[in-house]
């Protein structure tokens, strides 16, 4: 990871859906080893965000930099974590094989894994506490189990940046405490972006928030609240703040 | 069963047939693993009805126009292949109106082929066999088509297994990762027509899908890796062309329709079986 540059520079990014504008000027800054929530209403274009930095939808205007290279794919140095993969429970898919799938980037023309990949792979599943569950099938697991699998996979790929889609948004309170555990423990060793509606989290975990609402704005985690206060989001998220002083 | 193993010995336009579904059964139980898990069922679909284009139109070459060296194999790998690359186009580019436009081939190629074989003489048998299929009209020179496509669909599968398993799984996470995945699904849609001629030898259009689809589903239900399910569909596909090549020897019956019967019923019986248990 170069210390020196940023991760990631958005500078006056505009993205709309044929005639629907999602984003308007987003401009930001993302330094190396930062932890970064993006937060905001539903439809407010966080997804779009997220797929405009990993290079899946193009700018309508604007320029988006990454590790000082434009939006182009491949990037091998980003790993991407779904909110929620949606696939057959019967895919004959192993969990080993899911997370082998991190390193599809360095496979060699005859189809066989490296030994050191394999073991990329095995390290990344210890490292969320599914190697036990390597050769169930990936359809058997848990909510919970299958975001740490796909963490794990985003992991076998020694990413520099990792990008999150609401993690959490579909698991039980345990399966998110210990998601959050482990994204802790990646904290200052890569750069994170992390779209979420949890409030607490912005709070606890991340170094900056970006609000993402068409436009983009900076704050920091203890200003979350005063934020909100001025009605930035709707009433459900809201309710999980402290009571507000009247 | 005796009677038939003791023909086998005897004749060998059976022998052929039995091969001709033996070499059919590989690249059709590999591929048609991936065309389950995909789920690209009606694609094949359309690829198999309209590969009776090339057909006709070879075999009109050939009797109509002299041309001798061209056979219907042939030109129904030619048209399977021009489909799959096409039906494999219009999905990349025309995914909102994917199905309509697929149905539409599918109706176009048979349009096409019935018109060039309508125009040929003796067009009723050779529509009936590519229709219903007949193991038993395999040549050599079809045999040795058979072995060369197997060893292509086998080579193909050996390098690209990892690759296609992601595409069929996450499209998205295969495209992170640098995989040309438009490029794959495409080879995918090619070696899907390859294994599709294979099994039109055997079973004919009509049933192809049969034979695509089933041993690969029932060995899905036995297994979570896809590469075990691959090696059982094989085993499985072999199983049905063999038993069911048996039975229409025996009971006088059209091979093609017992092999997708002998299949169907299998199909139907297995999860039945696994529920009892």
């Amino acid at each position: 990871m170069n210390s020196e540059l940023p991760t990631i520079s958005l500078h006056d990014v505009c993205f709309s859906y044929q005639d629907t504008l999602v984003l308007k000027n987003i401009s930001f800054l993302v330094n190396p080893g930062e932890f970064i929530g993006i937060i905001g209403p539903n439809g407010g274009g966080k997804t779009t965000l997220i797929k405009l930095l990993l290079g899946f939808l193009k700018p309508l205007s604007g320029s988006i930099s990454i590790f000082n290279q434009m939006a182009t794919l491949p990037r091998q140095q980003i790993a991407y974590v779904p909110q929620s993969l949606h696939f057959d429970k019967d895919f004959p898919i192993s969990v080993l094989e899911l997370v082998m799938q991190g390193c599809l980037s360095k496979l060699p023309w005859y189809g066989i894994f490296r030994q050191t990949d394999k073991k990329k792979a095995l390290d990344a599943l210890e490292k969320v506490g599914l190697l036990d569950f390597q050769n169930h099938p990936f359809g058997s697991l848990s909510g919970g189990q299958s975001q740490r699998a796909l963490i794990a996979r985003a992991l076998a790929s020694e990413p520099d940046l990792l990008l999150l889609d609401e993690p959490t948004a579909s698991v039980d309170t345990q399966a998110e405490g210990d998601i959050y555990r482990i994204l802790k423990e990646l904290q200052g060793k890569m750069t994170i972006m992390m779209v979420t509606h949890n409030l607490q989290a912005a709070i606890e975990l991340f170094d900056r928030v970006i609000c993402v609402q068409q436009t983009a704005s900076i704050i920091n985690p203890e200003q979350l609240c005063e934020h909100f206060v001025h009605g930035l989001y709707h009433t459900p998220l809201i309710k999980l703040q402290k009571p507000i002083p009247l | 069963m005796i009677s038939f193993l003791e023909a086998l010995q005897t004749n060998p336009m059976l022998l052929s047939a039995v091969v001709a579904g033996l070499a059919s059964s590989i690249a059709s139980g590999i591929i048609g693993s991936y065309v389950v898990v995909k789920r690209i069922v009606f694609i094949c679909g359309s690829i198999s009805h309209s590969v009776l284009s090339g057909i006709g139109f070879c075999l009109w070459l050939e009797r109509t126009k002299g041309i001798e060296w061209i056979t219907p194999l042939q030109g129904a790998l030619v048209a399977g292949i021009l489909s799959a690359l096409l039906i494999g186009w219009i999905r990349l580019h025309y995914r909102q109106r994917e199905d309509s436009i697929i149905a539409a081939l599918w109706s176009v190629g048979m349009a096409v082929g019935i018109l060039f074989i309508s125009q040929t003489p003796g067009f009723n048998v050779e529509l009936t066999n590519f229709l219903i299929g007949n193991i038993l009209w395999v040549t050599p020179s079809d045999l040795n088509t058979l072995f060369a496509l197997d060893v292509l669909v086998i080579l193909c599968v050996l390098c690209l297994h990892k690759r296609f398993l992601a595409i069929c799984f996450d499209e998205e996470q295969a495209r992170l990762q640098g995989l040309p995945v438009n490029a794959l699904y495409l080879l995918l849609l090619v070696l899907t027509a390859v294994s599709i001629v294979l099994l039109i030898q055997v079973v004919g259009i009509i049933l192809v899908m049969t034979m695509l689809t089933i041993p690969a589903a029932i060995a899905n239900l036995f297994s979570r890796r896809l590469s075990h399910v691959m090696c059982m569909a094989v085993g499985i596909s072999c199983l049905f062309c063999f038993g069911g090549t048996a039975l229409a020897y025996n009971l006088d019956w059209p091979a093609g329709a017992t092999i997708a019967l002998t299949a169907g019923i299998a199909y139907i019986a297995t999860p039945l079986i696994r529920g009892l248990r």
